[in-house]
Order: C-alpha cells, then structure tokens, then sequence
C-alpha cells in the first residue's frame, strides 16, 4: 500500500504554501504543492488527502504541479480541494472523478436592497417560506418536470434557457460564471437514465452539506471591491449551495464506465483507478466534456431556478420593493478549457477543479463587465453558524495557481463522528441561541453537518488572502440557515 | 454470525466494508449496505435494533444485467445501476437473488420496498476509490467508497 506524505517528506516554501517534491515517488511527473500552515497539517495527516494528491500529480499531461486549497481533505480519486492543469496538446487527459459526480456543484449569490434589521421581525416568516418553496433533501421531485425535449433545451442552454421561459432575468445570466450557458454542450450525450433522474430535479437543494442560507454583511475588507459587488455592511444576502443533482451524478457515473472499458487501450497505469480518464482529445475524452458540459448547464439552470423562487418568496412576505439581485455564481466542481501562460508561453489547458473554485483576476476576459476592475466574485461557504466569505479573484492567483481559491471550509471529520459527537435536536438549539433561524426536517441531517466537522474558515480563508490567491472583500454571517436531510 | 458489511471512518464521504462468504454473498452484502447506510424511510417497514431496516415483505423486483470489464468494475456497475434504479423509482433495495455472477457479467433481480425518502445524505455515486475485492482467511471482502 502507497504512503502517504508525512511531515518530513513537505519542503517549506513561505508561511502558507508546502510542497511535496517530485522525488517523493517515481511515477509523480510534477511536485505537489499545499496552501496551509503548519498548523493546519495536523487535520490531514491522518487521512489519505495528500496521497490523493500525490496521485494526481501522476496524471498525463499535469502541468507545473497538483495544487491542494487549503481547505483540503480527502475525497475519492482527487483530494477535495484539488486543482490541475492537463496540457491538451501534451496528451493531457480528463477525468470524470477528478471533477466529481456532482458536476458543476457551486455557489450563488443574492443581494438584498434591505439590511438585517429590515427584514429582522419577518425572519422567520422568510425562512418557513423558503423551505416550503424550494424542495429539499433526499426524494426526487421538485415541482417542475420536463419532457425530453423541453430537458435538451436546458442541457443547451441552461440558466439562458430559464430565462426564455420566464424564470429570473439577463442580470441573473450576466453575473454568472459562463454566464450560466457554458458553450459545446450535447444533450445526445447524456444518457436516458441521466435524463431520467433529471427531468423532475429542476430547481432542488438536495441533501448533504447543500443549502440554503439568509446572511448579513458582518464586515467590509475593501470598500472599493464591496461597491462593485453591491455589498454594504449589514445588508442581507441570499447563499444557494447545490449542483446537478441525479443528472450530473449518472453523468459522471456513465462517463467512468466507459472510460475504465478503454483504459488498456490508452496504456496508462494509475495508482487509484478512481483517477480513470481519457486523453482530452480523444472521442471518450470530447464525448466526456461535451456531456460534463451539459450537465454543468442543467446545475446553473437548477441554481438559477432556485434563486427565481427565492425572489418570489421574497417579494411575497416582503412586498414587491424588496429586490434580490444576482451578484455572482461560481461552480466549484468542474472541467473548464482555459489558457495559461507557464514561463510565457501559453498553453491550452483542461482545468480539474474539484471543490475549488476559478478565481480570476482583472486581466481575464471571462472576468463579468461589472467586475472588470476589481476580479471574479468568489464565494466560500463556511459552516452553519459560522461565516462565509466573498472574496475576488486576483492575477497573482492566475501566475501562482492556475487562477484558483478553495471552495468552503473543508470537513475533518466523518459524519459518523460528528453525530456521536453532537445531536441534530443539540445543534439546533446551540443556532436558535446565537439568533439563528433553522428550517430543517431532518436532526440527522443537521448533525453531519455540524461546523465542528469542518475546519476553521477563517483559518482557510486567511491562507488564501495571505498566498495572494484572492483578496478578502466581505464577511457574511448566517440569519437563517435552510437544508434538507 | 457473519457481519455483512461495516461503516468505516471517512472525512468526507461514506466507506464501508463488505463481507461475504462466496462472491455473490459479496455482491448481496454490498447491496444491503449501500441502502442500509441512508436509512430509507419506508412507513410499513421497522427498524430494529441493530438500526437495519427489517420488512416483512419485498414485493418490488427489478431485473438487472450487467456486463463490466472486470469483478471490482462489475461491482461498481451493479451498486450503480440500482442506485439509478432507486432514484428513479424511488425506492430502496433490501435484497437480491443472483442468477449469474462470473468475473465480468451479472444477472441479477434486486428486491425491494417503495420509500418516502433517505433519512441519511443520498449516495451521490459508487466509486472505484479503495475498492480490491479480495478472499482472506476464507472470507470475501472489500472496502467502498460512495460519494455523498
């Protein structure tokens, strides 16, 4: 069995920035490199987070090293946390898990033109409104349900296709990552029991750790980038937490299959055959990123329906003047073909995200007209009863990391323990005492999703402010936290 | 009594371990532990002391035939095609009688009840993570990781 790195194996490079080196083990093709501090190697010297990312720095075709956030822990195949950058044109390849099953899980996020204490008395009301609305938990159905067809449109078009049909605004579509359609999907790539699963998930939360979230501006870092991105303090925000649901995890499914049926054929030998991939320029490898494509669009049209009713509950309990607007929506589990430049010449690469996010600064084009000076909103969600962070992207991160932050707090605990630790019924009372409004059905649910099961953000967030991935724009702190099982 | 499968510590996901006294036993236990681990929410049903799901009937069948590359493959694509089954249906699997089991093909039908729900995080997917089906002092076993 592979051993993990330990201690003695990591080489310092500054404060918040470790790296493991190519020697570690022969089949690596690059270093390994870790944004944490020394402290915070003790949550992952236990588990297999840095063997993972060891592996992924196998992969053919990586360039310059396997990158961990530092909200790193372990997952399947990629650590959580994992960021690589496959040359196309060196036989890089892609791999399904390195992307993970919910493809195109992310984060939206809604500004509100009131503060906390205008919304303070009806809190509750708002939060017994959102969960009734929008379906969460574990069981299928949502309330909307698409034939085969009206289902291709979205997997085309996504959130632009819920527009054309009267769910949310072109405002909505103009602050979202790929403005909610990303280009070269093909629904006939998507397989029937895809589909299946799909056509009535529309617009559902899910289960596990996806959410929603009614927030206030806790504190302001920069002035100048909260005013681009229309925060001020104790303004109340909207987080929305899910992805593809059944579609994208069938998706992602399928794609493994049929890869792991090829892999003799492309010779490569893998240390986890979780890491199962294709040359991206192959038919499996295209037909892959055409169908993740699909189903990235089918998790920003599900984010964006999500938000369209959360304005309906809005307006409802609050009157028609109480706007919610879009500020951004960032994916945190997804493939994208991007340029970078590495010692100034410029590559095509496939991006692996895998629970991080893009965190681009000014210099990108893909960067939102809105936010041009300032860089691509990034939003981290902490743990319930704890804070988020809006942070923006910066060119020193394109340089440095591909253009990539974390993506949340990052577990360092089971869920298991977490709920031999605490109880749900517990929980919620520890969140109603800090003034917390809670809309779950499920203890359970609410146990494994504790924040002792998740690693400071704060900690993680300063490591990514201080690495210079993003800068800290704004801190948000949670008023009513709504979840399924 | 032989433990037919057993929850394992895991960060982030779920991993269990899966034992069996012959292949298909294997494969069974597997099934069971898939679907015991999210706690389906079956009112007709009652758990019992060991918190397993016990009922007195499975009148839901499925037939189900895979073909895999190899037996760790072939295990991943039966635990995930009855997980879609599951999805779709809504349904949750308790059982399965095993018509054919060889290194790369399954013929199988899972039984099983109509559920309201998980009580547990769903199971997102079956993944190849740590999975090594292997026979120890007589005894089948594997370890599972399933995405949630």
């Amino acid at each position: 069995m592979q051993q993990s790195p330990k201690w003695h194996d990591l080489i310092k490079i500054n404060e918040y920035l470790y790296e493991i080196p190519q020697s570690f083990r022969s089949d690596m093709r690059v270093p390994a490199r870790i944004y944490m501090t020394e402290a915070m190697f003790q949550d992952i010297e236990e588990d297999r987070s840095l063997l993972q990312l060891v592996n992924v720095a196998c992969l053919p075709g990586i360039q310059k090293y396997a990158f961990a956030m530092p909200d790193i822990h372990q997952g399947y195949g990629f650590p959580i946390g994992g960021v690589a950058a496959l040359a196309i044109q060196e036989g890089g390849v892609i791999s399904p898990g390195g992307i993970g099953y919910d493809i195109n899980c992310g984060v939206r996020l809604l500004v509100a033109n009131m503060s906390k204490d205008d919304i303070k008395s009806r809190l509750p009301e708002l939060a017994t409104a959102l969960f009734h609305t929008i379906p969460s938990g574990v069981g299928r159905s949502g309330k909307l349900s698409l034939d085969t067809k009206e289902l291709n449109q979205v997997l085309l078009y996504g959130a632009k296709r819920m527009v054309e049909l009267g769910y949310g605004n072109e405002n909505d579509l103009e602050h979202c990552e790929e403005n909610g359609n990303m280009p070269g999907a093909d629904f006939s790539l998507i397989s029937k029991e895809a589909k299946k699963r799909g056509h009535d998930q529309l617009g559902t939360l899910g289960s596990g750790n996806h959410f929603l979230e009614i927030q206030a501006v806790e504190e302001i870092y920069d002035e100048k980038a909260a005013h681009a991105f229309g925060l001020k303090k104790d303004a109340v925000t909207v987080m929305i937490h899910c992805g593809s649901r059944g579609l994208g995890h069938q998706t992602c499914t399928d794609y493994v299959r049929i890869m792991m049926a090829k892999l003799p054929e492309w010779g490569y030998q893998l240390p986890d055959r979780e890491l199962v991939c294709a040359p991206f320029l192959s038919q499996e490898g295209q037909q892959y990123f055409a169908a993740m494509t699909a189903a990235a669009n089918f998790a920003w049209a599900n984010r964006h329906v999500i938000g369209h009713w959360v304005r309906e509950a809005w307006h409802l309990i609050l009157g028609p003047g109480a706007e919610l607007i879009t500020m951004y929506d960032v994916s945190h589990n997804i493939g994208k073909r991007e340029t970078h430049s590495i010692n100034g010449l410029k590559k095509e690469m496939i991006m692996h995200r895998k629970g991080a996010t893009r965190a681009f600064g000014p210099s990108r084009p893909e960067v939102p007209a809105a936010y041009k000076e300032i860089g691509q909103p990034v939003l981290i969600p902490g743990t319930m009863g704890t804070s988020s962070y809006i942070l923006a992207g910066t060119d020193d991160s394109l340089s440095q990391a591909f253009g990539s932050s974390c993506h949340g707090a990052g577990r360092v605990m089971s869920r298991t323990k977490a709920k031999k630790l605490i109880s749900g019924s517990d929980l919620r009372a520890r969140l109603e005492a800090q003034g917390i409004v809670v809309r779950c059905d499920s203890s359970v649910g609410l146990a494994e999703e504790a924040p002792i099961a998740y690693k400071d953000v704060d900690r993680v967030v300063k490591v990514i402010a201080q690495a210079g991935l993003a800068k800290k724009v704004a801190r948000v702190v949670p008023l009513a936290v709504i979840k399924g099982g | 009594m032989l433990k037919d499968f057993e929850i394992l510590p895991h960060t982030a996901d779920l991993k269990i371990r899966v034992y069996g006294n012959s292949i298909e036993e294997l494969f069974k236990h597997a099934l069971i532990g898939m679907f015991q681990s999210m706690r389906p929410a079956a009112p007709e049903c009652h758990y019992n002391e060991n918190k397993r799901l016990v009922c007195a009937n499975l009148p839901i069948n499925h037939a189900i035939e895979v073909n895999s590359p190899d037996r760790d493959a072939l295990l991943v694509d039966f635990l995930s095609y009855a997980l879609y089954l599951s999805d779709v249906h809504n349904e949750a699997y308790l059982d399965v009688t095993i018509d054919l089991l060889d290194m790369k093909r399954i013929l199988a039908h899972v039984h099983g009840i109509k559920i309201k729900g998980f009580d547990e995080s769903e199971i997102k997917a079956v993944t190849y993570h740590d999975l090594n089906i292997v026979k120890m002092n007589g005894l089948w076993q594997t370890e599972i990781v399933f995405d949630i």
